[in-house]
């Protein structure tokens, strides 16, 4: 249907954007690709040598890495079910009539959140989950909770990461599947709500279709950045205690630049790459065979 | 009577969804108005004398001020970079064909999936061999990693959404191409360029990983600033909280001014 | 190697010695306003960290900057990040111009000639201050510290040492008329009695950080026996002193507070501020913060002792900054440098720093028997500086990779998510394979820690 535009001119459009994400997307990686074959440590520099595979080997057969890695995903196959639950659930209340005052100050709110600096929302974290000062355990306390130890247990410690996850980006589930809702047309939802009182019925033959695109793309968002996810853990717990808020991001950081092996952190980060590239692919292939 | 007891539910229900996700706010600030002291009271306290004490110090012994601006130079800059060098690309992506244009799309778009701390090593490292660590540009240039798929991807849906009888009149009356983005598309896909721009600006004042490895002093960012003060020796929750409220504040106004736009572009590419 | 020692030793010898006759050939006196003439308008940066020691010469300042017209540039950090910040500046050739080192980064730092040996600016008469007295520092403080392989570098400037802070009120409410003297006994005897009513008998800072090294792991290695590394540099953890010591803190942890793993030096000060833990082994650094009632609910109660026994005697925990003079500095930033470094750690600053809360390493400083009574760990403090073990972590450049592995294996093992032999294998495993990497067992490298 569109013209042919000439060559020059789709270049004079799109390449810049090209050459600028080339230049600051794809020549750092070309870079971190070469430190990952040397033995590369800053405070060493002296002694930077070629070792081929052998950062690699290492990462790949590091019980800490996999251990991270795992981490990492037992995050997002909890946070994630979660999310989509409570959105669900406050998407259709948001959706349900009436109230209106009161549904826009909720919705108003819900993007609060999501805007918050992440680094912000760890030491808010930390205030706020104190075993001795922080209010979550004075709320606790009718309850005989009052005494938990939020940041010093391992498990307590990684409910903590999840609690913060959930709050922060449920509101972005909520809104989504909202905008799904308000996609379907009135006149075929209330011929099925005259149909049927089931309130499950009507969500899962009416409504489900109109929802699945959102739902596919929360998918895809949600484990691109809990892979990220590095701001909010890092000023919460910094991985601790021990290692049990670790996550993949983390680790990294950590390698790269508080034990300095540059080469070593350069691996796991393509290997962390390889593992997002892969990720995205299949989801974009289901995601394109749903729509 | 049913619908009198189900609309007092979802009121109730309302109230908590508003609760859960103001409370931690109100937390923050009235923290950043308490002494130590009175931070670390035990079980904490709801009632006491505020002090601005914690702001000042922030806000003028220890620097915040200045990383707060350099927060604004670096967001509002690479936000319009990311603009002038994304909107065209958009446009590109929407209204010509070429080859290759679907791989080239995707690739826009997995530069939002990659972690940051992917690039950060080894862009410290040449940013380190080009003498440029601590500098604005440099933080200016590496957020146009996530937010030139921001502004490509929302863009590019909007362009698509342009009824494409305009362009082709504007195209028989011998318009270039440049001057039908200028003088056409542009102004109607003005509230996609709205809000790409906001996510840009949102994500660059929050970004913390880059900030901290990035720079030193005279760059620093506020994100990394706040990070700075948690000493192991002592934690001043006040002035840390004080600090935090001073970066979240504006943006969080920010957001809910431009709240519509905001949802807009979070459900664009997901509802279609 | 012990040639190139000697060497360092007999140039230091020789130029204090230089430095003290040209005053007399001259016939006028050496002083600051002099010396630091040519370098005014000369702008120094600094790492500073935000603890209390720094805040002293941060007031002391004004009057230094007026009398040489040197600006002092701090850039303050927490400890945390200091580290990184300095080596990331350091290879980018940034605009440090002062390194603050930790006894255990002083390897790494001199390896990478990042630091200049101070005898350049100490042989150089218009420089160096006749008062200098290198021979006032106590000896192990400033090899610990300030030298590297019998080379000096920094002179010290921020000093700790580990000391047994007490509540003697808890204490004597519950029978005892003094601190234990061994780590045994604060174990099996004030552990039950203090551990009750939502108190405990003590608090180990032991996060997983610098603190699980130093604080937690070594401090419980070497009173039982143990070390890091034995004299071939292989791992000296599987040995049965150090296992003795592991398990005792293993032990010991029933009397502790819960979440002992996340306790920093801030949380661990604070339970003992708070009354909630009647004894902390910490560094002389807090001793301002637990006696001042603004951050002390227990200020009253407070007193120091030398850290406990252990069977191998009494071995301290050593920690400590010094400050020495950034290679990448041009020639009147270094001057200007060295004439802060020297004037920081000068023995006529040493009362006013001790005074405003730092902890001078001048012994000069401690000489008047009188201050031990307004500051209670002095007497303590003095006798852990008389004999300590410099390599109570090893100073070697290999130490920043190394502690990683200590910090995480370590917590795993306080954690009991391994058990201890499982532990400190896999610890002593991964701390060979970076000694081997370094070349210490193909003999490319001598082995100094």
């Amino acid at each position: 249907m569109p013209g042919k535009v000439p060559r020059k001119t789709i270049f004079s459009f799109i390449g810049p954007s090209v050459i600028a994400l080339a230049v600051i997307g794809i020549v750092p990686l070309l870079y971190a690709a070469w430190t990952s074959l040397h033995f590369y440590n800053l405070t060493k520099l002296k002694r930077v040598k070629f070792i081929g595979f052998e950062n690699y080997w290492d990462v790949l057969t590091d019980s800490v890495f996999w251990e991270a890695m795992g981490r990492t995903f037992t995050l997002l196959g909890i946070a994630l079910p979660l999310q989509l639950g409570l959105g669900l659930g406050i998407a259709l209340i948001l959706h349900k009539p009436g109230l209106t005052l009161l549904k826009t100050l909720a919705r108003l709110s819900l993007v609060l959140p999501m805007a918050t600096t992440y680094a912000v929302v760890g030491l808010l974290g930390q205030v706020m989950f104190n075993q001795k000062f922080g209010v979550v355990n004075q709320f606790l306390s009718p309850f005989g909770g009052g005494n938990i130890n939020w940041i010093g247990d391992p498990t307590n410690a990684f409910a903590m990461i999840i609690f913060w996850d959930v709050w922060q980006w449920t509101p972005f589930v909520a809104l989504v599947l909202l905008a799904g809702l308000t996609m379907v047309p009135d006149e075929i939802e209330e011929a099925a709500r005259l149909e049927t009182k089931s309130w499950w019925t009507v969500l899962r033959y009416v409504q489900l279709p109109f929802l699945m695109p959102g739902l596919v793309a929360v998918l895809i968002l949600r484990t691109a950045d809990t892979l990220k996810l590095f701001d909010m853990v890092f000023t919460l717990t910094r991985g601790g205690p021990g290692s049990s808020t670790e996550l993949i991001s983390l680790m990294i950081q950590r390698v790269g630049f508080r034990a300095f092996d540059q080469g070593l952190a350069s691996a796991q980060a393509i290997i962390l790459l390889i593992i997002t590239i892969i990720l995205s692919q299949i989801y974009i292939r289901v995601f394109y065979k749903e729509v | 009577m049913t619908t009198s007891r189900s609309l007092w539910i979802q009121g109730l229900l309302l109230l908590v969804i508003l609760l859960v996700c103001v409370f931690p706010f109100y937390w923050m600030v009235t923290t950043s108005l308490k002494t130590q002291v009175v931070a670390l009271e035990s079980p904490p306290v709801w009632l006491f004398e505020p002090t601005l004490a914690n702001y000042r110090e922030a806000l003028f012994d220890d620097g915040v001020l200045r990383t707060l601006i350099n927060s604004l130079i670096i967001a509002i800059s690479t936000t319009a970079l990311a603009i002038v060098l994304g909107v065209p690309a958009a446009f590109a992506l929407a209204r010509f064909e070429f080859r290759g244009k679907k791989d080239l799309w995707f690739w826009f778009i997995t530069n939002r999936m990659v972690s940051p701390i992917v690039l950060a090593l080894p862009f410290f490292l040449i940013v380190r061999n080009l003498g440029m660590l601590d500098k604005h540009i440099t933080l200016i240039l590496i957020y146009l990693t996530f937010n030139l798929p921001i502004v490509i991807w929302i863009c590019t849906d909007q362009f698509r959404g342009i009824p494409y009888d305009l362009y082709e009149a504007a195209r028989i009356e011998g318009a270039s191409q440049w001057t039908i983005l200028r003088k056409i598309c542009l102004p109607l896909a003005m509230p996609g360029v709205a809000v790409s721009g906001i996510f840009s600006f949102i994500f660059s004042w929050n970004e913390l990983m880059f900030g901290l490895v990035l720079t030193r002093t005279t760059a620093k960012t506020a994100p990394a600033m706040a990070v700075s003060f948690m000493e192991g020796y002592n934690l001043p929750y006040g002035k840390i909280m004080a600090t935090s409220t001073l970066i979240v504040i504006p943006v969080l106004i920010f957001a809910l001014l431009a709240s519509k736009q905001l949802v807009r572009g979070l459900t664009m590419g997901a509802v279609k | 190697m012990k040639f190139k020692k000697m060497l360092g030793t007999t140039a230091l010898a020789a130029s204090l010695c230089f430095g003290a006759s040209n005053v007399m050939a001259d016939g006028h006196a050496w002083s600051l306003e002099k010396a630091a003439a040519p370098y005014a308008g000369t702008t120094v940066d600094v790492v500073f960290l935000l603890r209390p020691g720094y805040e002293a010469i941060e007031a002391m300042l004004p009057e230094f900057e007026e009398a040489t017209g040197i600006k002092v540039n701090i850039i303050k950090h927490p400890y945390e990040n200091a580290l990184g910040e300095q080596v990331r500046d350091f290879v980018a050739g940034g605009d440090l111009d002062v390194a603050l080192i930790d006894l255990v980064w002083i390897g790494n730092f001199a390896e990478n000639d990042w630091i200049v040996p101070l005898d350049k600016f100490t042989s150089n008469p218009e420089l160096a201050d006749p008062d200098l007295d290198m021979d006032d520092f106590f000896p192990l403080v400033l090899n610990a510290f300030g030298g590297w392989n019998g080379t000096v570098y920094g002179l010290p400037v921020d000093n700790y040492s580990g000391l047994l802070f007490y509540n003697r009120c808890m204490l004597e409410e519950a029978g005892f008329d003094g601190p234990p003297e061994t780590w045994e006994e604060l174990k099996n005897v004030y552990g039950p009695a203090l551990t009750k009513d939502g108190k405990y008998a003590y608090a180990l800072q032991s996060k997983r950080n610098e603190t699980q090294s130093a604080d937690s792991f070594a401090r419980m290695l070497w009173p039982f026996g143990g070390s890091f590394l034995n004299d071939e540099f292989k791992s000296n953890l599987m040995s049965e002193e150090s296992l003795a010591g592991l398990q005792f803190r293993q032990d010991l942890m029933q009397y502790m507070p819960d979440g002992i793993v996340a306790y920093d030096h801030a949380e661990t000060v604070n339970a003992f501020s708070q009354g909630d833990v009647a004894m902390i082994t910490e560094w002389s650094a807090f001793y301002s913060t637990v006696v001042s009632p603004e951050t002390s609910k227990i200020a009253d109660c407070v007193e120091i002792a030398p850290e406990p026994m252990g069977p191998a005697g009494r071995k301290p925990a050593l920690g400590g900054f010094s400050m020495a003079v950034a290679a990448q500095a041009d020639d009147a930033e270094q001057a200007a440098a060295y004439l802060f470094i020297q004037w920081a750690t000068s023995k006529a600053n040493a009362g006013e720093y001790l005074e405003r809360g730092g902890v001078p390493a001048r012994k000069s400083a401690y000489a008047d028997p009188a201050l031990a009574e307004t500051y209670k760990f002095i007497p303590a403090l003095v006798e852990s500086w008389q004999d300590g073990v410099p390599e109570f972590r090893p100073r070697f450049a290999e130490w920043p990779e190394i502690t990683e592995i200590v910090q995480e294996w370590g917590t795993k093992i306080m954690l009991e998510e391994v058990s201890i032999e499982e532990g400190v294998t896999e610890l002593g495993a991964r701390m060979e394979e970076v000694l081997e990497d370094a070349g210490y067992y193909s003999g490319d490298k001598p082995l100094a820690q």
